[in-house]
């Protein structure tokens, strides 16, 4: 049998051992055993002086027609081999099974809504300040117009660290330290913070939340404190808001207000809608229709005065409690659950 | 304050209801906070008139009473000792109700039927009066509800009075505001002012050194009373607003003190000698109050003395030696004014606040003391059947200065925001009781011409309006401030301030979004600890601040490290079954620091406690559990974030952190930042920790500082590639792994780029491990042959060997 027929034998050869092959590991050793450097074709070609040197151009062209023949057979089972594993990983493939999912941390709610709050006052024009929690009697309560035996004390329980030193109220004493330092208006600050009272019930917790602002600056009047509450309250709870003042007192304003808003439960009608055309009174505002949310004011002269301000100064002042607005901005119904840091209760703000 | 609508309607013709009023007063400063009808349970109740009585046949004790309710005659068997036929009675029908509830049904009462019964005035809930039955005036109509025949059908609303407004703590108070608010006139209690007896004045006379401390002393004397219950009226209606009724001449004083706001007192005149003396209290005089009690008195409390000594204690409480009691004929009655500041001291340091400190702390009116006297001295003749004796006993040792204010259009229109006419700000301004004089002189022309002024005399009960923008507020809180638009400030920004490092507040909140991101939880726990807790973890208490009046033993101390609200709220969680616990809180601790303003040094930290799973427990998370090298990790993360070079993590020295071990300081750029470590197992196991729990503390002060200083600084790409070469050295167990590359570090090759640590392996029972570092070289001008790399590390083998000791 002259060579090129025994190509010819090599190449059936193989259809039928490719036939006996059942993996993928078969396939590679086969095609080691014709294909590789010792294998059967370099065998053959090792024997190319055995043909004439007329023929060998024939037989270079039959065994270079063979190689790539085989080569092809071998690759095409692969590709059958290739596709029919991508079908097995297919077949297996659960896309329903849990990810592996990296870990997943949470603000506290306070946070959340202080960062809210002050990122919205901050686009307003205000700057954010902070101050110790530790306070002078004088920048807590005298600076503020609250003089000592007054009872306007009374309004707020004090944490006493001595005589002239207490935890700071409320986050008001930034007013002053803020104009102690700047000096002169014009000034638009914010002062998020802690505060202290000696109170502690279901509604009333020994620390807690407070955001202040102050803008003093020429010609400052009521109207523009609405105005700024009032963007303020739509960017926080939504457009439909409403905002209500009431007249109130705090010694450091003049005029006092406290500021309400539609209730956001009931959108102010008092009632709530509990299917079927049926109503009932509005648990959140008490059937008001109105929450009470900020108190506010113009800064009353004598604030002006103990800071080194001309008391003919205009300015506006404004403070809430955090707490109650993630309360009402999340429905939380219990003030305790800031502070008992549950992570069942944390993990639903991440 | 407890406001009667009755009684209000006595000083304002008001038609309307309660909640309308309410939401009227509420509008202009005086917020309502709820509404009650105290006799509303009376609507059952009838009155009678008792036509027949005899004694039961039965029963000693029992009556058979016919009683007509107008509607029907009732058998009615009665058990009071006081019941007799002719009476008018209440009754409360068989199937009717009782304010207890307590639904009287028909009845046998030892054989004699019972179709109702007679009512005491405890069974009504008018008094505590229960050894009868109340006995109606003979003048009233049988049949009708007993609210409507007392008068009782009336809404008692709950007023919130804030310290400024003193004189909104009376009926007449209230209804000048009402009054002002609804348009009304007002009209003043009329009485008769019928005198007897000799004149007064020349019997008692007062001294007043201070006038500081009492401006005004006035009395009357009122002979012949008798000390008796007040009639129903009065009782019902100091009932209503929730004050005892106690007797006749004690209830006229608490009567005119919540309808004219004046605080009185009624000593027993035969128990004064000679002149009576206002002025300050002996330091540690000692004084029995009229509630048996001893008191030490100060040079702050002010004393209302005869020749004997103290008889009352101004303003806070009388004296049990000039007390009223039942057998009292003659009462000195006593009404004056007190400095406010010396009241608040004295009732806070006695504990003893009373209505009448209350109101002398907030402000009486001067201007009305008279009044209120002779209203109370009149009352008191009537229901105790005395005389007032003519001639006012007074001593007004500084007569009230009334101040005028001027009032400018322009500035009130400016600070309002809104413009209202002239005529409304002298409308509102004399409804309110001020005077009010144009002071425009030629400045003024026309109704809304903005430099209209006035000179505004406010009256004397309104001791709070002071200054002009005091009298700007009357005016828009009348006008309404819900009135007033919403217009947004332009703001003016400060072009000096353009650029300044980042606050406080947003560094603090970088850290804050950075802890969320690496899978770490934001507590918040209270700024104060209890001392107990800080023993329990060894942390001494000494350089710790104190809070003077703490809520409780348990928060009497400012945290002087976050490590106990951390540990309180991993066992919150633990409590919970929590399997994985990853916590972190940003707040100040505090420590003693006299160089402060406030004695407090405050520095802002970042808390982190790490507890239990590395990771979820579920599949296909790998199991583990949190270590050091987890905590350490978060801590390079973020020095790293913040663009902070590596930190030093060295043993701490001492008993720095007595709650940990091990105890690890972490030292950036030569300063203390920070610790870490875990919670030593004997303090563990009290917060029900079941694995290692591993805690840091970080001082973000020092991280913002030199977080203003960092910058990014672009470094080219490398062109040449680098070579890689790996060293496994077997070192000591003792032996840090960082001292290997401190001291390769220090051969400063100049081709060594990095070396990092790539396995760490303790092989079973030797005292040595195998650490494989990865060493990066590289050229910066050509590329690295592989010769030149294999005598780098060569070089580095060599040296590491001589200088530490360790195999390779």
């Amino acid at each position: 049998m002259n060579l090129i027929a025994e190509l010819e034998k090599l190449v059936s050869d193989l259809s039928g051992d490719l036939s006996k092959v059942a993996s993928l590991v078969m396939l590679d050793d086969l095609q080691t055993v014709y294909l590789g450097r010792k294998g059967k074709l370099a065998g053959l070609m090792g024997r190319l002086p055995e043909v004439a040197s007329a023929e060998r151009p024939a037989f270079g062209k039959a065994a270079n027609a063979a190689k790539e023949q085989m080569g092809g057979m071998f690759e095409e089972r692969r590709k059958s081999y290739q596709a029919a594993a991508a079908d097995r990983d297919l077949a297996r493939f659960d896309p329903s099974l849990p990810g592996r999912m990296p870990g997943r941390g949470a603000l506290h709610p306070i946070t959340l809504v202080m960062e809210e709050i002050c990122h919205i006052l901050n686009n307003l024009g205000f700057e954010t300040i902070s101050g110790p929690e530790v306070e002078t009697d004088f920048n807590n309560f005298q600076a503020l117009n609250f003089p000592l035996d007054h009872p306007a004390r009374d309004m707020q329980d004090t944490l006493f660290i001595n005589e002239g030193i207490v935890m700071r109220t409320h986050t008001s004493p930034m007013q002053v330290r803020a104009m102690l330092e700047k000096k002169k208006p014009p000034l638009a600050v914010i002062a998020p913070g802690k505060v202290y009272r000696r109170d502690s019930d279901l509604t009333h917790s020994p620390m807690f939340h407070q955001i202040e602002g102050l803008l003093v600056d020429e010609k400052v009047s009521l109207a523009h404190l609405r105005g700024t509450l009032t963007f303020f309250l739509r960017e926080l709870f939504g457009p439909e808001v409403k905002v209500r003042f009431r007249p109130s007192f705090f010694p450091f304003t003049e005029p006092s207000l406290e500021v309400d808003m539609s209730c956001i439960l009931c959108r102010g009608t008092g009632a709530r809608e509990v299917g079927r055309g049926r109503k009932e009174p509005c648990r959140v505002c008490k059937s008001s229709g109105w929450l009470e949310i900020l108190g506010s004011g113009m800064v009353h002269p004598a604030v002006f005065t103990a800071v080194g301000f001309s008391p003919e100064c205009s300015g506006f002042a404004f403070g809430l409690g955090v707490e109650r607005v993630a309360m009402l901005k999340y429905g939380i119904d219990d003030l305790r659950m800031f502070f008992e840091n549950d992570l069942r209760f944390l993990k639903q703000f991440s | 304050m407890l406001l009667s609508l009755n009684w209000l309607r006595e000083f304002v013709h008001y038609e309307g209801d309660g909640a309308e009023l309410g939401r009227r007063l509420t509008m202009a400063g005086l917020e309502m906070e709820g509404i009650s009808r105290p006799y509303a349970a009376l609507k059952s109740i009838v009155t009678g008139h008792v036509l027949e009585c005899a004694r039961h046949p039965e029963a000693d004790k029992l009556a058979v009473c016919r009683v007509d309710v107008g509607s029907e005659v009732l058998d009615i068997v009665c058990g009071a000792p006081n019941v007799a036929a002719g009476q008018k009675v209440a009754v409360v029908k068989a199937g009717s109700a009782l304010p207890s509830g307590l639904v009287i049904k028909k009845t046998k009462l030892r054989g004699v039927p019972s179709n109702g019964m007679i009512c005491s005035e405890s069974e009504l809930g008018l008094s505590e009066e229960h050894d009868g039955i109340l006995v109606l005036p003979g003048a009233v109509k049988i049949g009708l509800p007993l609210t409507e025949a007392l008068k009782l059908d009336d809404e008692i609303l709950d007023i919130s009075i804030t310290p400024n407004r003193g004189d909104c703590l009376s009926v007449l108070g209230l209804a000048r505001e009402a009054a002002a608010i609804l348009g009304l006139p007002l009209h003043l209690p009329v009485f008769s002012r019928r005198v007897d007896g000799l004149e007064a004045d020349g019997e008692l006379s007062v001294a007043i050194p201070d006038p500081d401390l009492c401006p005004l002393y006035h009395g009357l004397l009122i002979e012949n009373v008798k000390s008796a219950p007040s009639p129903g009226w009065l009782r019902y209606r100091l009932n209503a607003v929730g004050v005892r009724p106690i007797s006749n001449l004690v209830d006229v004083t608490n009567y005119v003190m919540l309808e004219l706001g004046q605080p009185l007192h009624a000593f027993d005149l035969e128990k004064i000698r000679g002149e009576i003396c206002v002025r300050a209290a002996d330091a540690g005089e000692i004084f029995t109050t009229l509630d048996g009690k001893q008191r030490v008195l100060n040079s702050s409390d002010i004393t209302i003395r005869d020749e004997r000594g103290v008889i009352c204690l101004g303003g806070i409480m009388g004296g049990l030696n000039s007390e009223i009691t039942d057998t009292t004929s003659k009462v000195f009655l006593e009404s004056a004014i007190f400095n406010p500041a010396n009241i608040r001291k004295s009732a806070r340091r006695l504990n003893l606040h009373s209505e009448a400190s209350f109101r002398f702390e907030r402000g009486v009116d001067q201007g009305g003391a008279t009044f209120a006297l002779e209203r109370a001295a009149h009352l008191m003749a009537i229901v105790a059947d005395g005389h007032v004796r003519p001639g006012l006993i007074k001593n007004e040792a500084r007569p009230l200065r009334r101040k005028r204010i001027r009032l400018r259009m322009g500035f009130t229109q400016e600070r309002l925001g809104v413009s209202i006419q002239s005529s409304f700000y002298e409308k509102t301004l004399r409804s309110l009781g001020c005077s009010m004089d144009d002071a425009s002189g030629d400045l003024r022309f026309g109704e809304n011409n903005p430099s209209a002024q006035w000179d505004v005399t406010p009256p004397s009960h309104r001791q709070d309006l002071r200054r002009e923008i005091d009298l700007v507020e009357e005016v828009i809180r009348i006008y309404g401030v819900d009135r007033i638009p919403a217009q947004l400030p332009n703001i003016t920004r400060i072009l000096d301030d353009a650029g300044r490092p980042l606050s406080k507040t947003a560094f603090q909140s970088r850290v804050k979004h950075w802890a969320r991101g690496v899978s770490l939880n934001e507590i918040i726990t209270y700024s104060f600890v209890g001392h107990r807790e800080l023993e329990i973890l060894d942390i001494p208490v000494a350089k710790s601040i104190r809070i003077m009046n703490p809520l409780s033993d348990d928060l009497d101390v400012l945290r002087p490290h976050l490590v106990p609200g951390l540990l309180n709220a991993l066992r919150n969680n633990l409590a919970q079954n929590a399997p994985s616990v990853r916590l972190f809180e940003t707040a100040a601790t505090f420590a003693a620091d006299e160089t402060s303003e406030t004695g407090a040094k405050e520095e802002a930290r970042l808390g982190i406690i790490l507890h239990g799973a590395r990771q979820s427990d579920l599949w296909p998370h790998s199991p583990g559990d949190l270590d050091y090298l987890d905590l350490k990790g978060l801590i390079e993360h973020l020095l790293q974030s913040l663009l902070l070079p590596e930190a030093n993590f060295v043993t701490a020295q001492g008993d720095s952190y007595p709650w940990l071990s091990p105890a690890v300081d972490i030292i950036l750029a030569g300063d203390k930042i920070g610790f870490a470590g875990r919670v030593k197992t004997g303090i563990a196991d009290r917060y029900l920790t079941r694995k290692d729990a591993w805690t840091a503390e970080i001082n973000l002060d020092i991280l913002h500082s030199l977080h203003k200083k960092s910058k990014i600084l672009f470094q080219s790409l490398p062109t040449f590639p680098p070579a890689r070469r790996d060293i496994t050295f077997i070192s000591p167990l003792g032996l840090r792994a960082d001292a290997i590359l401190e001291s390769i570090a220090r051969m400063r090759s100049p081709l060594a780029v990095e070396a990092r640590l790539i396995d760490c392996y303790e092989p079973q029972g030797t005292n040595e491990r195998n650490l494989t570092f990865r060493f990066t070289f590289r050229r910066a001008d050509r590329t690295l042959k592989d010769a030149e790399a294999d005598k780098q590390r060569d070089l580095i083998v060599e040296t590491v060997q001589k200088t530490l000791g360790v195999r390779v």
